[in-house]
């Protein structure tokens, strides 16, 4: 999996790429909470390029989207693709998580 | 032509995820399958195969089971075979998907997957091995 990483004001855009599987996941862990532990609040998450999530790239999403939130900032997800969107529809993750359409009105809803 | 069976012996590692998506890929190739029924295979046996590594063998390195792939007619079945101590990860309760954000958490999602995107699911403690089999009707392939 790839992670390019971009700012726009006080938000951060991590996009990633290929599959948030199992082995991958501790990176996107790492990269999340590198960034919280710096001072970002505000994060999306776009998945316009990732194909595949498990159970373990969808316990990332969910603690990082739990650790913005206690630290005061908000996560919005953003460009799902099918299989993606099947895997958050299934686990029930639509509900809980924020999840838009394109990664601008992500970052709107952030803003 | 590949063969209709194909025994995959897998190390108690991570690292075997991405290889076992790979092998299902192309043990699949033949029946063309669609993209959705190619992720549910994948998708299922990462999480069968982690619930396996993590919880069957506690995470250490170091211990051998194996992946049997079959297909017949469109029919794809997996069958995961370890040695470890008994435990059947499908008598799990069901998550609440429905819970609000707090109170979430990720245990039990894995298996609440492969319920979902396997066709049949079933465990058996056969020999002093776990035995799950899982199994997924392909669609037609598109004309």
């Amino acid at each position: 999996m790839e992670i390019t990483a971009s700012t726009q004001n006080d938000i951060t855009v991590l996009a990633l790429q290929g599959r948030l599987d199992g082995l991958a996941s501790p990176q996107l862990e790492q990269r999340l909470d590198a960034l919280v532990a710096a001072g970002t609040r505000k994060v999306v998450l776009d998945c316009a390029a990732l194909n595949y999530v498990s159970s373990a790239g969808l316990r990332v999403f969910l603690g990082g989207a739990k650790k913005l939130k206690s630290a005061g900032g908000r996560a919005a997800f953003a460009a799902l693709t099918p299989p993606v969107h099947e895997v958050f529809e299934l686990s029930g993750f639509l509900e809980v998580l924020a999840v838009h359409p394109s990664a601008a009105a992500a970052a709107a809803s952030l803003a | 032509m590949t063969p209709a069976v194909q025994l995959l012996p897998l190390t108690s590692s991570l690292e075997e995820i991405p290889r076992v998506a790979d092998a299902v890929e192309a043990f699949c190739g033949p029946l063309e399958p669609g993209p959705r029924d190619l992720h549910a295979l994948q998708l299922a046996l990462e999480e069968a195969v982690t619930n396996v590594i993590s919880h069957g063998y506690g995470g250490r390195p170091g211990h051998a089971f194996t992946l049997e792939l079959r297909r017949e007619g469109r029919r794809v079945t997996a069958v995961l075979t370890d040695d470890a101590p008994a435990y059947d990860p499908l008598a799990r309760a069901e998550v609440d998907i429905h819970a609000p954000l707090a109170e979430r958490g990720i245990g039990g999602l894995g298996v609440h997957l492969v319920k979902k995107l396997m066709d049949s699911a079933a465990y058996e403690r056969r020999d002093g091995r776990n035995v799950l089999t899982l199994a997924r009707a392909l669609a037609p392939p598109a004309p």
